[in-house]
């Protein structure tokens, strides 16, 4: 039972980071895959104030908002100049590897290769259902709630949600039927980025010690969460995170902790081989 | 003096070992658009294979301080061969993300997760490689014979890996300046028309994934053979992304270009920071290295796509002993009020097009029953029977949404339908692939621009030829002398058309460069030299100049009479008017009426839809 624990911390921060990395692709149809490097470097933000004595979870403010700038600025600057030029759409995605890159090993010249960790006080521990959790581990899993059902009432109850979705099933009827798509877009970003950033911060908070390159795999784990559930489908993405995360963690404690991602990795060859629009989406028309 | 011999000797090896996985990868990435994100396991196995064959039994070797399976112990040049086996074998697996049906980015992606999948199962199976540690004291070819530590020695082992190169860049070249590097480069600038045209995608992505992986298990055979160790710390994902970015700054499509950048990017970077002074702060050179490469690939991506040796451009017009054409400059903005046929009417398209002693015996040639097709739930093609008759010119017209361009898909194969049969020559075709129904003679062409963009407009044409001796991997290995004749008479017959079209002095032109008009008439003409028995036209005259619409009519007339049927969707109705008899209505996804124009005009219902749709 105490896996399912650990998997449910695993799936709450998989599945606000998929969110926002599914959000990203619906908009926009890139598959940006220096999502990772954003994540690590909003939490190397967030850890510099938190090792200046700032509270950690003040901090995840600081993570959030470099997170929403990094990757507002990556889409404006980088992506959208790109996808102008008309290329082929795997042009796009191996220019986000070299963001990756530049990213990651950017942070880590800086910040060095030692791994660091936030100061934070686990709190007392409290037996829930079977399941051991801390303190911290608490207020991260109520973090991770209240945020997916703020990202609900975003997509289903208010215009830009509805908006979201009209750009993202077809932009050009969308912009054609009055929406502001490019702000839309934008807005999407700086959404998706803040949720990335939230995602990486908690992220290194939960694994305990990291360094620059600690998300590099982490971005399987999102791709696997993400045509799980569809891609570029929100409610999608929590259902992949949920599963991938429960998945991973059971899998490690009953078969080995060393093959945990191989799940993930099995689950996301499985569906790009048999089903790459998710398990309960289809094809798109055009 | 003689350290620096040692160390030339390191960098021959090297950089024939970087040049044979960029030179593999390029065929892949660069000619058939297959976005291998995962080579670098292919190198990898290579190496691995090439040392567990050469090495001593596991249990016996050092005292069995390091586990590996087989341990064959196998004499030089079966560990290299079993290496390229092992690149070759591993492609296949794959060959289920390269089928058609897949995106090429989530393709990719599924072959970059493959990589680090495969990365962390040799890392943490320790009895297959050795684990984490990784391989260490793999033998030299001949080291009981030779001194591999010998300056002798190292030079000839770079000798051989050099000699391999050039015989891979040449085999490579041969197989690319093909008919079938044609079609791969077809294939890689738009795989479902490409598809359309009767090439099958699956088969041509399996062939060049093998051909790659087989040089990328060589190429690791020749890096472990010559530095006696490999671990998984070599060949992390990133790695490819290095090959990329050589490939990418070299010129991607360019033999030479792969070769370039395979000396800059992954011998010149590892290089160069060899000579750095030692820094206090240990990560911070290997981290500025990668840094530097994503900066590489994003620069010269935005800046100089092409790379520093672009693709070059195939003059085919040239084989006929004419000078080059060059592509007339025209001023001014719509150059398609300009495009004048040329003696289109001289044209003899039965020898042209190789149609044979058809005769038109109006039996029914294609029909459906029931023909059904749901989106999400959505029915957009609803229970539509419909006959087409040999020999006919056929209109398909309705309102937007009716369902006309997703019928024509579902008789293509391009859309799998979701019910109902279809039938062409007397046969059920509807679970044929949509290569092999245009194998059969049933071609369409798209609605959307679909040329081959950096294709020439000969090149697109030439490339839909059916039944080409050098449109194969092997046909193309066996040489011009093999295919050149009957490519030279394909070139002549393609460019006979392109001159009744009046754009043969584009022949030598990239179809991407040209006018939207000019680009419909490329379709319809490479349509037809798919040679098809039925070819279905998907908006043909869709931004082309009346005038010339109808003069692409009446030529499509004199198909028909010469035993051709043509299936049309049009929304001009002065078309349908002019040329297609009968015409089929849809609306909502149904067949509404059939007819002649002039009695679909008498029908209130047909007028109505078309008012009301």
């Amino acid at each position: 039972m105490s896996s399912f624990g650990f998997g449910l911390m695993t799936a709450a921060v998989l599945a606000i980071a998929t969110v926002g990395f599914t959000m990203q692709f619906a908009v926009t149809n890139v598959l940006n895959l220096a999502y990772g490097s954003v994540m690590i470097n909003s939490a190397f933000v967030g850890y510099f104030f938190n090792a200046r004595g700032m509270n950690a979870w003040v901090t995840l403010v600081f993570g959030m908002v470099t997170g929403a700038v990094a990757s507002w600025a990556l889409n404006r600057f980088v992506f959208t100049p790109f996808q102008r030029r008309n290329l082929a759409p795997i042009t796009v995605v191996i220019v986000a590897l070299g963001v990756d890159l530049v990213g990651t090993f950017g942070l880590q010249a800086i910040v060095g290769g030692g791994y660091v960790s936030f100061r934070i006080a686990p709190g007392q521990e409290y037996h829930i259902l079977g399941m051991f959790l801390s303190g911290m581990q608490l207020i991260i899993l109520a973090i991770c709630a209240v945020v997916l059902v703020m990202i609900h009432w975003l997509l289903r109850y208010t215009r830009l949600g509805k908006a979201m979705r009209a750009t993202s099933a077809n932009p050009n009827l969308a912009r054609n039927s009055g929406v502001k798509t490019q702000m839309v877009i934008s807005t999407t970003w700086l959404i998706s980025g803040a949720l990335c950033g939230l995602a990486g911060t908690i992220f290194a908070m939960n694994t305990g010690v990291f360094e620059a390159t600690s998300a590099q795999l982490y971005i399987v784990m999102l791709l696997a969460a993400m045509f799980l559930g569809g891609p570029g489908e929100p409610y999608g993405a929590m259902f992949g995170a949920l599963t991938i995360g429960l998945a991973t963690e059971i899998s490690a404690a009953y078969i080995s902790p060393q093959y945990k991602e191989v799940v993930a990795f099995l689950v996301l060859l499985g569906m790009l081989t048999f089903r790459p629009y998710g398990i309960f989406g289809s094809e798109k028309t055009n | 003096m003689s350290a620096y011999l040692f160390y030339l000797a390191t960098i021959i090896v090297y950089g024939a070992v970087d040049a044979m996985a960029c030179l593999a990868l390029n065929v892949e990435f660069g000619f058939a658009g297959i976005s291998n994100f995962g080579f670098i396991i292919f190198q990898s196995v290579g190496a691995y294979v090439a040392a567990v064959l050469s090495m001593p039994p596991s249990a016996t070797s050092n005292g069995g301080f390091q586990q590996y399976i087989l341990g064959w112990h196998l004499a030089w040049p079966l560990p290299w061969i079993g290496a390229a086996i092992a690149g070759g074998l591993l492609a296949l697996p794959f060959v289920f993300l390269v089928g058609k049906r897949l995106r090429g980015d989530f393709a990719a992606v599924g072959l970059l997760v493959s990589a680090v999948l495969l990365n962390v199962l040799v890392k943490d199976y320790v009895p297959l490689f050795n684990g984490d540690a990784g391989i260490s004291i793999v033998p030299a070819p001949f080291q009981s014979h030779w001194n591999p530590q010998g300056l002798t020695y190292q030079f000839i082992y770079g000798g051989v890996a050099v000699v391999l190169t050039v015989l891979i860049y040449y085999i490579f070249r041969r197989v690319t300046e093909s008919p079938y590097g044609r079609s791969l480069r077809a294939m890689r600038d738009n795989d479902i028309v490409a598809d359309s045209l009767g090439k099958s995608l699956r088969r041509q992505r399996t062939t060049v994934l093998v051909l790659g992986g087989m040089v990328a298990g060589l190429s690791g055979a020749i890096l472990v053979g010559f530095i006696s160790l490999w671990a998984p710390g070599a060949w992390g994902y990133a790695e490819t992304i290095v090959l990329f970015a050589a490939i990418i700054l070299g010129g991607a499509g360019n033999h030479k270009g792969a070769i370039l950048g395979a000396i800059i990017v992954p011998l010149g970077f590892e290089e160069i920071t060899r000579f750095l002074p030692p820094l206090s702060n240990p990560t911070l050179v290997p981290a500025l290295e990668w840094v530097s490469i994503g900066l590489l690939i994003i620069l010269f991506l935005w800046f100089r796509p092409e790379g520093i040796l672009p693709e070059r451009r195939r003059i085919l017009s040239g084989a006929l002993g004419t000078a080059p054409l060059e592509a007339p400059v025209v001023s001014g903005e719509n150059t398609d009020a300009l495009i004048k046929l040329g003696n289109i009417d001289e044209l003899d398209f039965r020898k042209l097009l190789r149609m044979g002693d058809v005769h038109s015996d109006h039996r029914v040639i294609l029909s459906t029953e029931g023909l059904t097709k749901t989106f999400h739930g959505v029915t957009v093609v609803s229970d539509v029977n419909i006959e087409v008759r040999q020999g006919s010119v056929t209109g398909l017209i309705g309102p937007n949404g009716a369902g006309k361009s997703t019928t024509l898909a579902m008789l293509a194969g391009t859309l799998a339908s979701s019910g109902g049969t279809i039938f062409y020559d007397g046969r059920n075709i509807t679970d044929v692939a949509s290569h092999e129904r245009a194998q059969m003679g049933l071609v369409r062409t798209f609605q959307l621009a679909s040329e081959f963009k950096k294709l020439t407009v000969l090149e697109n044409l030439v490339s839909a030829i059916p039944g080409q001796s050098g449109d194969s991997f092997f046909g193309a290995l066996r040489g011009q002398r093999f295919w050149g004749r009957e490519d030279h008479d394909n070139i002549e017959r393609a460019m006979e058309i392109l001159g009744g079209f009046g754009l043969a002095h584009y022949a030598d032109t990239y179809a991407g460069s040209l006018s939207g008009g000019q680009r419909r008439l490329v379709e319809i003409m490479r349509a037809m030299l798919a040679e098809p028995r039925v070819l279905l036209l998907d908006e043909p005259m869709a931004g082309v100049h009346p005038n010339l619409a109808h003069k692409i009519g009446d030529q499509l007339t004199r198909l028909a009479e010469g035993g051709m049927t043509i299936l049309m969707v049009e929304h001009e109705l002065s078309i349908m008017d002019a040329f297609c008899d009968p015409v089929i209505v849809l609306a909502e996804g149904r067949v509404l009426a059939e007819g002649t124009m002039a009695e679909l005009r008498s029908k209130s219902e047909v007028v109505e839809a078309y008012l009301v749709g």
